[in-house]
């Protein structure tokens, strides 16, 4: 978290749509309908800063997240990182400008090719894009190496020689290479061990500040989430429903899904435990392929009228800085 | 007498070891909570309780006393008999539990059939109305459906059901939650403490998440390595962690109800960097406290209400 007085917007999402066709048929292939996983999105991240999306699984983050850098067509909307839209271009052009964008992801063994070793992972996306000689290459490896705490040494090693936790600090130091002003970490912790967690979340801050990056951090864990984020959204089925500046976000939810996920979640304190008002949300998660009429989060929530099936809430500031889509205020 | 009184318990496979002398008890009644991190012997632990462990390559030792006869010398026969109607088990992920291509209604009567002589339609009417006590919707359809028709949170009700479908006196969940989101996970929790309290059952709940532990469990054992580094009475434990993985443990994790800068504090290093139990504390080459005494034989259990294995502990408590 910096504290720039001067605040700049890197990243602005605006409109975004992603739906992903169903086909079936075995003979001709038809459209039979959409998955909307994110149905009109839109948000901003100033320069330095982390903006935190969470939401339970299914609800369109991992989408929302690749859209912004291009892995995944959006079906309408754009993204602009400072004065591009990252939606209008094309093949080289695109190419050239991903190099500002990386991505964490979750599982780093997934994401990291087993037959390379260290210095040949680190040293791949500065090949791809044509950048320093190989001594400049390895220059850059072993200064990125040790800004994520790995020694040098592990140059030679291969990802399955790992932990887990010191995986995903070279999936971080991957992404880092390229030294991108935007990073997008899609469940940076969640595979590894609490004790572990800690260490990476930990990094990520130190990074932030030595990097000057701007992160979108993606995860379903509202602890880390309020812990790396300075401004949070909380996603249902595709859209947003509530946004804040962390610390608004935890101190006063407005919005009835995010209420029940913040007590929801299990806090290392019996005193706590024992004396919390648990929402219990009724049913599963709707198809994002049939997202119910009107507000999306009727069929589960506590408070729903019937106003809530006629009309879908509009995206409005119910007090500074703090918007939310809802019919009432809570 | 504690219901289940675990002693010394050692699973090896080949030259691993797996647990490394566990102790632990589980009261009637009581909701006992083992917590660790991954690999630290939570499932290999319960799966010896169990008698789940393959014979194969695996060597186990010590006692696992239920109401006094040690489940880990029982002829399979008769722990096969035992499993199911006085313990039963829960996992994690119930897909690779449940049967892909059975129904779940004829998941459930087998087991009321084997273990409550239950046939035909006095069977199918208790399974449905197992389903109903799990709060599955609509239990009549269910019955007819296969595993992966439900979502992730029915699938876990369904094996809960089946758990419980024989009124065992203690229920072992493992990690039942771990795959489930945050809303669907307090669901399942409520329905947990639900079924425990109106039965009476004992539950000995394995879970990584202190969190889950703090809002469930009486008691507390904290496993290292494959051993029991600090148990205690929940409120203890949270109140007065003693022994530093404890500690690093909850310095660990980030909390809603703290300040939001609040610093997080890790453990370094990683659970690979260890010692043998014989030779010391496993945890010492990531202790912040690490001395002489720690690598001077194995550490021997500290105080009995609430107990570590911490020979550094007691100066700073
Ligand atoms: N390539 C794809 N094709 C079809 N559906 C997809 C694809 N990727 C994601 N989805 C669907 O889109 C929805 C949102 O998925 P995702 O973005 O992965 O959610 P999250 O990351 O929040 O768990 C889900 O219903 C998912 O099944
Ligand atoms: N079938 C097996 N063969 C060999 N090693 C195993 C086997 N099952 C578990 N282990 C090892 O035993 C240790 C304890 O595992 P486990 O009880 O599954 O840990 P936890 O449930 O606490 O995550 C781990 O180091 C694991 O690798
Ligand atoms: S709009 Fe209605 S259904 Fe949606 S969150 Fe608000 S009260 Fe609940
Ligand atoms: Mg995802
Ligand atoms: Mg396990």
């Amino acid at each position: 978290m910096s504290t720039d007085i001067e605040q700049r917007t890197l990243l602005d999402v605006k409109d975004l749509e992603v739906h992903f066709p169903i086909r079936s048929g075995v003979v001709v292939e038809r459209t039979v309908g959409h998955v909307r996983a994110v149905d009109g999105v839109s948000l901003t991240i100033d320069a330095g800063r982390t903006y935190g999306l969470v939401g339970e699984s299914g609800c369109g983050k991992t989408t929302l997240g690749r859209a912004v850098l291009r892995l995944e067509e959006p079906t309408a909307g754009s993204v602009w990182l400072d004065s591009t839209d990252v939606t209008a271009l094309r093949s080289e052009r695109l190419r050239r400008f991903r190099s500002k964008m990386q991505m964490v992801f979750q599982d780093p063994l997934g994401s990291l090719n087993p037959r390379h070793n260290v210095e040949m992972l680190l040293a791949e996306p500065l090949k791809v894009h044509g950048v320093g000689s190989k001594a400049e290459r390895r220059r850059l490896a072993t200064e990125t190496l040790d800004a994520v705490g790995l020694p040098v040494s592990v140059m030679e090693r291969y990802p399955h020689e790992f932990s887990g936790g010191q995986r995903q600090r070279l999936g971080i130091a991957r992404a880092l290479m390229l030294r991108p002003d935007l990073i997008v970490c899609d469940e940076p912790v969640s595979a590894l061990d609490v004790s572990i967690q800690a260490q990476v979340m930990n990094l990520l801050d130190e990074l932030q500040g030595e990097f000057g990056l701007t992160y979108l951090v993606i995860a379903h864990d509202l602890a880390v989430v309020r812990h790396l984020s300075d401004r949070v959204g909380v996603m249902y089925l595709g859209k947003l429903v509530e946004e804040a500046d962390s610390e608004a976000i935890y101190e006063r939810p407005r919005h009835p899904y995010t209420k029940a996920l913040l007590s929801a979640v299990p806090q290392p304190d019996p005193d706590i435990e024992a004396g919390r008002e648990r929402i219990i949300l009724k049913g599963d998660l709707p198809s994002p392929a049939n997202p119910p009429s009107g507000c999306r989060f009727r069929t589960r929530c506590p408070w729903a009228q019937d106003v809530c099936a006629e009309e879908a809430p509009v995206w409005r500031e119910a007090a500074d800085g703090h918007k939310v889509a809802c019919h009432f205020d809570f | 007498m504690a219901l289940l009184e675990v002693e010394d318990l050692r699973v090896a496979f080949g030259d691993t070891t797996a647990v490394d002398g566990v102790d632990f008890h589980v009261d009637q009644g009581r909701v006992t909570g083992l917590v660790g991190e991954s690999g630290c012997g939570k499932s290999v632990t319960s799966l010896a309780v169990m008698g789940l462990l393959p014979r194969r390559g695996v060597t186990v030792s010590g006692t696992a006393r239920f109401e006094g006869v040690d489940l880990l010398s029982l002829p399979r026969a008769d722990m096969r008999r035992r499993r199911g109607s006085d313990l039963a088990m829960v996992f994690q992920d119930p897909l690779s539990s449940l049967n892909p291509v059975v129904q779940i209604g004829r998941q459930i009567t087998e087991v009321l059939e084997r273990h409550r002589g239950l046939r035909g339609e006095a069977a199918r009417k208790e399974a449905e109305d197992l389903l109903d006590r799990v709060g599955i919707p609509d239990p009549r359809r269910r019955l007819g459906e296969y595993p992966h028709q439900l979502s992730g949170g029915m699938r876990q009700r369904v094996l809960i059901a089946i758990a419980v479908a024989c009124a065992p006196r203690l229920l072992i969940a493992d990690e039942p939650t771990t795959a489930l989101d945050v809303t669907i996970q307090a669901q399942i929790l409520e329905l947990l403490k639900d079924l425990v309290d109106a039965e009476g059952t004992a539950l000995l709940m394995i879970t990584h998440d202190l969190g889950v532990v703090a809002g469930l469990c009486d008691e507390v054992n904290v496993l290292y390595s494959g051993r029991v580094v600090e148990s205690a009475s929940a409120r203890d434990l949270f109140a007065r962690p003693t022994h530093p993985y404890t500690v690093g443990l909850l310095g660990s994790i980030p909390r809603l109800d703290l300040p939001i800068d609040e610093p997080l504090e890790p453990i370094r290093g990683s659970i690979a960097d260890v010692i043998r139990w014989k030779d010391g504390c496993a945890f010492a080459p990531r202790c912040d406290r690490v001395a002489e005494p720690c690598v001077d034989g194995e550490p021997p259990l500290i105080g009995t209400a609430h107990a570590h294995r911490c020979v550094m502990a007691e100066e700073t408590v």
